[in-house]
């Protein structure tokens, strides 16, 4: 019997709600014969349970030692990463709106209170005070011409950073947070893979 | 006295080259001007842009460190401050940034999708933190 290779990439991430049990086409994408293909697709790996909490990793060997289970004999060629980041979503309780407005006021008054700090910090006033005077060359002991526009800028100058005016962008690139968001994510997931995987880690020594 | 007067001289070049290269650094470690470049499409001017912080730098520690004025008109205050303003914008929001304080923020409290709205809490708090400040705190 000719043995027909099968090609197994684990995805990266997959969202699954509580109780589900998880397929190994839910974990993998499967390139191979047809029916090898459905077959294997349908084996389940594992069922999340309460234990799991949010987080599970699926480590390719363990997809492999289900297969094997199975069909013993079938070339099994792995693509990728060696392993399935499982993230549980449980319901959201409601109160997430208001969590919301805390945070927001939060942030709000807290960059309020952060830029007003700076200023005093950095002497802001008596550098304006100098500004109008070295452009004038009458002092003005408040300098509001100058300061705002200054606090206009503040604003302008934060959205061109983050690449955003509100919906609209100014072009395709990703902005820094997005690119900050997305390797804080990465971190994260590497901590993830390396804790929550039991086989990662063994203890050799016998006492 | 020439021995003074070179001393001085020595301390002040001294003096400059340290915060001149602190500055650049600092400049640097925040990626401002990397950024402005990717918004703008204008990486080639890079050498131009270095020229223009140079004379800016120059200019201000020359004039600002003498009590010169060009007695012109109080107008040109609105360019400045508006300009100054988005550098300062600019600094700060490349500050949390490199702290990486809202990547954090946005995970603990879940909000991916309202990031956007999050942000601009940061940025009407900036604005009216620095309006409030110029109109009413210096007054108190």
């Amino acid at each position: 019997m000719e043995v027909e290779a099968v090609y197994l990439r684990m995805r990266h991430r997959l969202l699954c709600s509580p109780g589900q049990t998880i397929r190994i086409k839910d974990l993998a994408q499967l390139v191979g014969p047809e029916d090898v293909i459905q077959e294997i697709g349908h084996m389940i790996v594992h069922k999340i349970t309460v234990q799991d909490k949010t987080i599970v990793i699926i480590d390719l060997m363990e997809v492999l030692k289900t297969i094997r289970k199975k069909i013993p004999l079938l070339d099994i060629q792995t693509v990728g990463t060696p392993q399935t980041i499982i993230e549980v979503q449980y319901k959201r309780p409601k109160i997430t709106g208001v969590y919301f407005v805390i945070v927001w006021i939060l942030l709000f008054i807290g960059a309020a209170l952060a830029i007003m700090n700076f200023h005093e910090d950095v002497s802001m006033q008596q550098v304006h005070q100098k500004i109008y005077y070295l452009v004038t060359g009458r002092r003005n002991d408040y300098p509001l011409l100058l300061q705002v526009p200054y606090s206009i800028g503040l604003g302008l100058g934060m959205v061109l950073f983050f690449n955003h005016i509100f919906k609209k962008r100014f072009n395709e690139e990703p902005s820094p947070l997005e690119v900050e968001m997305f390797n804080y994510q990465q971190d994260l997931d590497q901590y993830v893979i390396m804790n929550e995987n039991k086989e990662n880690e063994k203890k050799a020594h016998d006492d | 006295m020439t021995i003074k007067i070179i001393t001085v001289m020595l301390i002040g070049l001294g003096a400059g080259l340290a915060v001149g290269a602190g500055f650049v650094a600092i400049l640097t470690v925040f990626g401002i001007i990397p950024r402005l470049m990717q918004i703008t499409k204008t990486n080639s001017k890079i050498r131009s842009y270095e020229i223009s912080i140079i004379t800016g730098v120059l200019f201000s520690s020359w004039y600002g460190l003498r009590d010169y004025t060009i007695s012109s008109s109080q107008w040109l205050l609105i360019p400045i401050g508006l300009a100054s303003g988005t550098f300062i914008g600019m600094l700060a929001a490349a500050l949390t940034e490199v702290l990486n304080v809202l990547p954090v923020l946005m995970k603990r409290v879940g909000f991916k999708e309202q990031v956007l709205i999050l942000l601009m809490a940061i940025l009407f708090g900036k604005v009216i933190g620095s309006l409030f400040h110029w109109i009413f705190f210096v007054h108190l």
